[in-house]
């Protein structure tokens, strides 16, 4: 299978991007596409180990070196029946997935790890494109109910997954638009909006019912949620952002990243948001909190709207750029990441603690911080020292606060169903998935904690097969998470 | 005695193998304890097992059903890089290990200590599995099923329905019966023929005298010929003697590996039959078998020496008035040798050296040979039905020198073993060389042209120069 020598031949080489100047002058996604010869050299990379470790890597166990083999064949459609055995949508995955197979690839233990990700985005841009993927509507029905609550991505791979079962399934949202973060959070020139909302025309083809501004516990109450559906699936996220309760804290100027970009995401939709409550980048000096994926996501963001300099600050010390000792392969490796945002401009700094932000009239116009250090303490743990002398302010208009998210929202329909939750505020459910409440389940963020798309959709996978396990005593939906 | 597990074995073997072929070397080792132990044979000899033991407590368990000697290799390779790519036959292994490619090699992250280290975490773990039983050596420790403990293997869902009292259990035995190896093997050298092969031979060693010997031959002379040519070795090296310096004619059966190891300056000439492995690992010498005088069959239908015969011979010559068993000439490397017919997988893995084939072949010829070249007497035609072309090609004789070298050695075949179809070949030449079909090896075959290009542009240089 494969190509044996593929690997000693040819260099991982991603497909090209957009020049950095060029475009953050546009909200368009970056990458081109490969050649045809180009994708099978990469396909021929793969070794097919006898012990493919990136299986592993990947939350969705992903058969990864039977869809290289495919595409080094140039058989895109097996490739794409490979594919789409494991993963719902890999036109996600394949976009913005940190590849966690990449990192486990034993061709990466001392050399360039195959280009997965791409080779995944091909299969499926191929797919859509042959009009290979197709509506799959269900053969029977089972006249069985399910109510999926929220429509993130785990929402929208439960929905799939039980439709597919032969249940009726109804998707309930929140907000405006069906997608969760897909739609609302991820910006545009990472995950183009009319990719998702393919996937969701797909599903309405194959029976599933979506509702938009259906918030349970608001404006549907539980006691309906309850009644009408012989099983409810929560997905609701990990919502509750992690805030910064320093003195000027309610300074106009300091917003979640979350307050902010999704108003961007609606504008590209035609939705602009009401003026007194717009938040935009332009002409500002912007500072983000937090060095993961969402700050990275406002800093391209905040480039595209006209910046006039964006700062990123980290709490935590500069990682490593290549694997220390004590993080070697196949562990996902604590390294250094610069996304294309990072390709754009932006000044990382390291090491800060914010103490406070000041202004005048209610405006921000500072942002004052500190520098700390990091070392071991006697029990072993990490802890925090703040650098005396290091205090330093720096002019901010916009702060933007990217520090991960705690928790789903308590309180509202968790509270209202009477759902017990875990130590750290996450939805507690049994190895089955359902809730502390009969026929109620849960899965994606709202139960792991914030996580990657690609976890979500493993999650939404697991659950639907153990709602449809309740349902019908059996479930012939295919396994994800080993067990 | 090994017993060889199931779980072990290459990453180049075939799929069928690695999950398919063989059982659990746990049956074997309690099997083979009690049987031994039954039998009173347990003392004699030393039971070594491996296939996937990895640590101490795998050793202790291997002891306790009555092993006393372990192998272990994939965790040894896991240690040093491994990541079980299962690739070892195809040159390719990315970390380094089981390749020859000088890039890929390169990439070899392991060392010595990291085996040592490993081994020393066995060991640490098996002596803290003894201490806890109370045992001081593995000795002690061989055949003690009794100490195992066994429930919760047994008490498994999976182990449902079956019985594994016959595996568990101890065999009865007297106390003087011993339990684990403990009596040092008699191989009765002292016995072997070759003693007095060397006496006799004294002055040719020592003089570089010309002896001849004559003697009888039986089936429980084994590896005849070995010690003579280990002595000459000692003192001359691989160069050996001169030729026909020591000439002994045997008369018999001759027991296994007869000739082996036969270092140059040494020509046997056996009237009788060998066993399996003649010839093997010959490096110089010169052997000649043929049926006693008046036998009343007819020699080239008959087997006259067993299997495996010049297994991986580096040099000298074999003539056989008769057939070859099965895997004759296998990994042989520079030996000539000329047979009137031979089993399966004649000339597997062959990488030099002449072979030539009076009579018929069985399957698979040829597989694996990547040098050395075969000539087949083929009057039917159908030799292509039984050889293997995956290393190798069919052609016919045309070159002179080709058909020189052939013509030479059958005859020296005929002057040695008055062999019958040797000489109706002989004495119809021009047309026998029609029938014979020249099996030559791909990569051998590029080797050699570029040798001989080689040549040429030396020529040309010294021309000019």
């Amino acid at each position: 299978m494969g190509k044996p020598t593929g690997f000693m031949e040819s260099g991982r080489t991603p497909p090209e991007r957009r020049a950095a100047n060029e475009r953050i002058y546009d909200y368009n996604e970056y990458y081109h596409r490969w050649s045809d010869i180009d994708a099978k050299e990469q396909g021929s990379r793969c070794m097919d180990c006898a012990v493919p470790f990136c299986h592993m890597g990947c939350p969705l166990g992903n058969v990864i070196p039977e869809f290289n083999h495919h595409v080094y064949k140039g058989e895109w459609e097996k490739a794409l029946k490979v594919l789409l055995s494991t993963n719902n949508f890999p036109e996600f995955t394949g976009r913005i997935c940190p590849a966690p197979c990449e990192a486990s690839c034993v061709l990466s233990i001392n050399s360039d790890p195959v280009t997965i990700e791409y080779i995944e985005k091909e299969i499926s841009d191929r797919g859509f494109e042959q009009g290979w993927i197709k509506p799959e509507p269900p053969a029977t029905r089972t006249g069985k109910k399910v109510a999926v609550v929220g429509s993130g991505p785990s929402g929208l791979a439960a929905a799939q997954q039980l439709n597919r079962a032969g249940h009726k399934v109804t998707v309930l949202e929140r907000a405006d638009y069906i997608g969760g973060l897909l739609m609302l959070g991820i910006p545009d020139f990472k995950l183009d909006k009319t990719v998702v909302k393919r996937r969701v025309a797909l599903m309405e083809q194959e029976g599933i019912q979506f509702q938009t501004g259906v918030n349970v516990g608001v404006n549907f109450s539980v006691d309906e949620l309850l009644s009408n559906y012989d099983a409810i699936c929560l997905t609701g996220g990990s919502t509750e952002a992690r805030d910064l309760p320093v003195p000027g804290r309610d300074l106009d100027g300091v917003h979640f990243a979350m307050e902010y970009l999704p108003q961007q995401n609606r504008r590209l939709q035609g939705v602009d948001p009401d003026p007194t409550d717009a938040i935009t980048a332009e002409g500002k000096r912007v500072v983000i909190l937090g060095g993961g994926d969402t700050g990275a996501d406002c800093l391209g963001t905040a480039h595209r709207q006209g910046a006039e300099i964006v700062h990123q600050y980290e709490l935590l010390p500069e990682p490593p750029v290549e694997r220390p000792d004590n993080n070697p392969w196949p562990q996902w490796p604590s390294i250094l990441r610069s996304s294309g945002a990072h390709e754009e401009g932006g000044l990382r700094d390291y090491n800060i603690l914010t103490k406070s932000f000041s202004g005048t009239d209610g405006k921000l116009e500072k942002l004052h911080g500190v520098r700390v250090e990091w070392a071991l303490d006697d029990t072993g743990r990490f802890q925090m020292a703040e650098v005396s002398g290091s205090e330093f302010e720096i002019d901010a208009d916009l702060v933007l606060l990217a520090m991960g998210f705690v928790h789903p929202e308590h309180g509202g329909m968790l509270d209202q169903l009477g759902l017990e939750l875990d130590d750290r505020g996450n939805v507690k459910v049994d190895k089955n998935k359902m809730t502390t409440v009969p026929k109620v389940f849960a899965g994606g963020d709202m139960v792991r904690g914030q996580s990657l798309v690609v976890w979500a959709i493993a999650e939404g996978r697991e659950v639907a097969r153990n709602i449809d396990k309740y349902l019908v005593g059996d479930s012939e939906l295919a396994r994800t998470f080993p067990g | 005695m090994l017993i060889s597990g199931h779980d072990g074995g290459t990453g180049a073997s075939p799929e069928s193998s690695i999950k398919y072929a063989g059982l659990p070397w746990e049956l074997g080792v309690a099997e083979t304890q009690q049987v031994l132990v039954a039998n009173d044979l347990r003392g004699r000899i030393v039971v070594q097992t491996d296939g996937q033991l990895k640590t101490g407590r795998d050793v202790a368990i291997a002891t306790m059903l009555g092993a006393e000697e372990f192998g272990m290799a994939t965790a040894a390779l896991i240690v040093n890089g491994c990541i079980m790519l299962r690739k070892c036959h195809l040159n390719t292994c990315s970390v380094g290990i089981a390749t020859q490619d000088p890039e890929l090699r390169k990439q070899f992250a392991g060392k010595p200590e990291y085996v040592v280290n490993y081994f020393m975490f066995v060991a640490e773990e098996l002596r803290e599995i003894m201490a806890d039983l109370g045992f001081r050596t593995v000795a002690e420790m061989v055949g003690r099923v009794d100490l195992l403990d066994t429930r919760s293997a047994v008490d498994h869902w999976k182990a449902k329905g079956i019985d594994l009292s016959r595996l568990l259990c101890v065999a009865p035995r007297s106390d003087e019966v011993a339990t684990h190896n403990c009596m040092v093997q008699d191989h009765g050298l002292a016995l072997a023929l070759d003693h007095e092969l060397i006496s006799q031979s004294n002055s040719a060693i020592t003089d570089k005298e010309i002896v001849n010997i004559n003697l009888p031959i039986q089936n429980s002379n084994r590896t005849v010929g070995a010690m003579l040519s280990g002595t000459i070795a000692k003192k001359y090296g691989e160069s050996g003697l001169p030729e026909n310096t020591i000439n002994i004619n045997f008369s018999g059966s001759a027991g296994q590996s007869f000739g082996a190891f036969l270092a140059k300056g040494i020509n046997i000439s056996l009237e009788g039959d060998a066993n399996d492995y003649m010839a093997k690992g010959m490096g110089g010498g010169k052997i000649a078998i043929r049926p006693p005088q008046g036998s009343n069959f007819v020699a080239e239908d008959n087997i006259i020496i067993g299997n495996v015969a010049l297994y991986g011979a580096t040099d000298g010559k074999a003539f056989i008035r008769g057939k070859a068993g099965e895997r004759f000439c296998v990994r042989n490397s520079g030996a000539a040798a000329v047979v009137e017919g031979v089993g399966d997988h004649g000339c597997e893995y062959m990488t030099g050296g002449t072979v030539v084939v009076l009579g018929n072949t069985g399957r698979n010829f040829g597989a694996g040979m990547s040098g050395g070249i075969a000539y087949v007497y083929d009057p039917d035609n159908d030799f292509s039905n039984r050889f293997n072309p995956g290393l190798a090609d069919l052609e016919p004789l045309k070159e002179d020198n080709d058909i020189e070298s052939l013509k030479t050695l059958i005859k020296e075949h005929q002057d040695s073993t008055d062999s019958e179809p040797a000489r109706k070949i002989l004495n119809n030449w021009d047309k026998s060389i029609e029938s014979f079909k020249k099996v030559m090896p791909r990569d051998y075959r590029r080797v050699l042209e570029a040798q001989r290009s080689n040549t040429d542009n030396n020529t040309e240089v010294e021309k000019h120069g």
